[in-house]
């Protein structure tokens, strides 16, 4: 069944149309993947799930119902949770403080809030860093808060928006493979976008190639690599490269 | 940390109870009222200004409406403080009504916004004369027949103590939380389910309440209101300065600042008269510039950074074996 459904979505910054009559499904159980060069509109496209852009044309679908004029509040109550490609931590509050804004999703508990963003912040690796203020945090750190905050407010659909970019290889795959882990969240489905191919290899089941805010493709990872246009409009040197 | 604010806080209270039990001079009452006084209404600016972060340069709206209140139902014949009462609910009408149309904005816009409103409320008053008696001014009942000056100061010790609990269960609760969260970062908030245009209001609605009860004291104490006292951007300056101070979003913060402010106000005056307005400007500048975080954050950071040496440095994880 489609958890998440994008039927003919389409939107304008004045007159740039960053997203084109985009239309995708993700299935519960899916990890899918959307890449694309900069600009491409993968960033727009998340922002209009999540609710904070609205579209102004086609309409969205999340767990059957439509959700095209949603709040971002609201679509964090449906089950949508989702990270910042460029980090908006709460500077001044601690890690577990940050984490446990996820938390109160579902508590009005501080101490119980506390207690679940300790489970969250264990199981990405973070359990020293639970006292320390934000500010000071290291952009790794920062990348896992991110997730650690959106993790806590136990959401059906994630949206990960480039969250090991900046990161070193190691610690980019360190993350895919905690990242694999999500369905014992209770995470039914995962949205990516992701400029590092092995990451995007390793963990998609489905790859959706965005260009100029039009959709040129989608399918398997591998089908998605030896696409033509893909690899013209996006992969090109870079897929020869890494010699996949 | 929390415990031993919470011990200066009502040790802070108990002096200020005792203080008629040696303090016998109206003067020092005066000045020992407008201390507590000032820490109620710093607390109360706290709620919307440092703890959901959202600079209001407009409670004089509020603080005036207490005061008129008091004035004008007290006037038609009805208790003084019922009327004190229903000032408050008018107070609380304007916070939602201004609420509800500055909190679209952001930053400094929402701070223009809120002096806009106290500003149309003090021409308003100027002009409505048949009501308010405009410039020439309202006169206020006494909200206590017997010993008034000593009476009047210990209900301001009474509010000081009351915006204390408020803010002791906002700075613990999901509430205060979440008013932090659209503080640091407002699309952050939003994006873990925060209602932050509900939030926001609900804040000032208990703001504006505490700031309404603090403008009918001090009308009751003056027993005398004009517009240009009452509704001026000199109080709703004053308000947030002393919780600037202290400590903008911290629980001790308005109590520090509204002691210092407010004694340092009456010995400027008395020592400079005049130019005291100028030292005080300049004291405001400096603490602006030196302590952007107050005197309470300042401290708080200092004795949280001696506390991050001795302990053990972090190390960020390692890859996961896979
Ligand atoms: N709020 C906005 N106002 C105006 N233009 C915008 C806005 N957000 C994005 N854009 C434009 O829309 C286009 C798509 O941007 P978007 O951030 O979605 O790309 P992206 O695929 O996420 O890129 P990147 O890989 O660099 O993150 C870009 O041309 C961008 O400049
Ligand atoms: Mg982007």
């Amino acid at each position: 069944m489609a958890l998440l459904e994008l039927n003919r979505v389409s939107k304008r910054f004045g007159g740039l149309l960053a997203v084109n009559q985009v239309s995708f499904s993700i299935n519960e159980g899916v990890v899918a993947f959307i890449v694309g060069p900069n600009g491409a509109g993968k960033t727009t496209l998340f922002n209009l799930i999540a609710g904070v852009f609205h579209p102004d044309e086609g309409n969205i679908h999340f767990a059957s119902k439509e959700i095209s004029q949603l709040s971002p509040d609201r679509a964090v109550h449906l089950g949508i949770g989702r990270t910042f490609q460029i980090v908006r931590p709460l500077r001044n509050l601690s890690v577990l403080e940050n984490t446990m804004l996820g938390a109160f999703l579902h508590t009005r508990s501080p101490a119980k809030a506390a207690e679940e963003a300790e489970k969250v912040l264990r199981f990405l690796q973070m359990g020293n860093a639970m006292h320390l203020p934000a500010r000071g945090l290291s952009l790794p750190m920062l990348k896992r808060l991110e997730i650690a905050r959106a993790l806590a407010t136990r959401p059906k659909l994630i949206l990960l928006d480039e969250v090991v970019a900046g990161l070193s290889t190691s610690e980019a795959l360190a993350l895919a493979e905690l990242l694999r882990r999500l369905p014992e969240w209770g995470i039914s489905a995962v949205a990516g976008v992701e400029h590092v191919m092995q990451v995007v290899m390793r963990m998609a089941d489905r790859v959706i190639v965005l260009d100029h805010g039009t959709m040129i493709g989608e399918g398997t990872p591998q089908e998605m690599v030896r696409k033509p246009e893909v690899i013209e409009a996006y992969l090109g040197s870079k897929y020869k490269e890494l010699g996949l | 940390m929390r415990r031993a604010q919470l011990l200066i806080a009502i040790l802070f209270l108990i002096l200020g109870l005792a203080a008629p039990l040696v303090v016998r001079s109206d003067y020092l009452f005066q000045v020992l009222f407008r201390v507590f006084l000032f820490a109620a209404l710093g607390l109360a600016w706290n709620l919307v200004g440092g703890y959901a972060g959202q600079l209001s340069l407009g409670h004089a709206a509020y603080f005036g409406a207490g005061a008129y209140g008091l004035a004008v139902f007290s006037k038609a014949g009805i208790h003084p403080w019922l009327a004190l009462l229903l000032g408050v609910l008018l107070a609380v009408l304007f916070a939602a009504l201004i609420g509800g149309v500055s909190f679209r904005l952001r930053g400094p816009y929402f701070t223009l916004a809120t002096i806009a409103f106290a500003e149309v409320l003090r021409v308003a008053a100027k002009n409505l004369a048949a009501v308010t008696g405009g410039d020439v001014g309202l006169q206020v009942p006494g909200l206590f027949v017997k010993s008034s000056g000593r009476s009047l100061y210990l209900a301001a010790v009474l509010l000081t103590a009351v915006a204390l609990c408020i803010t002791a269960w906002v700075s613990r609760s999901k509430f205060g939380y979440y008013l932090m969260a659209i503080r640091e970062d407002e699309d952050t908030a939003l994006s873990v389910g925060v209602n932050a245009t509900r939030c926001k209001l609900r804040a000032l609605l208990i703001s504006a309440a505490l700031t309404a009860l603090g403008g009918g004291l001090y009308g009751s104490l003056f027993l005398f209101i004009v517009p240009d006292q009452v509704l001026s951007i000199d109080i709703s300056s004053e308000m947030a300065i002393v919780a600037m101070l202290g400590g903008a979003g911290t629980f001790l913060g308005p109590l520090i600042g509204s002691v210092i402010l407010e004694s340092a106000a009456e010995l400027l005056k008395n020592i400079f008269h005049e130019a005291h307005l100028l030292i005080y400007g300049l004291l405001i500048v400096l603490v602006v510039l030196f302590l952007p975080e107050g005197i309470a954050g300042t401290l708080a950071h200092r004795l949280r950074r001696k506390s991050a040496i001795a302990a053990p440095p972090f190390k960020a994880p390692g890859p996961v074996s896979s």
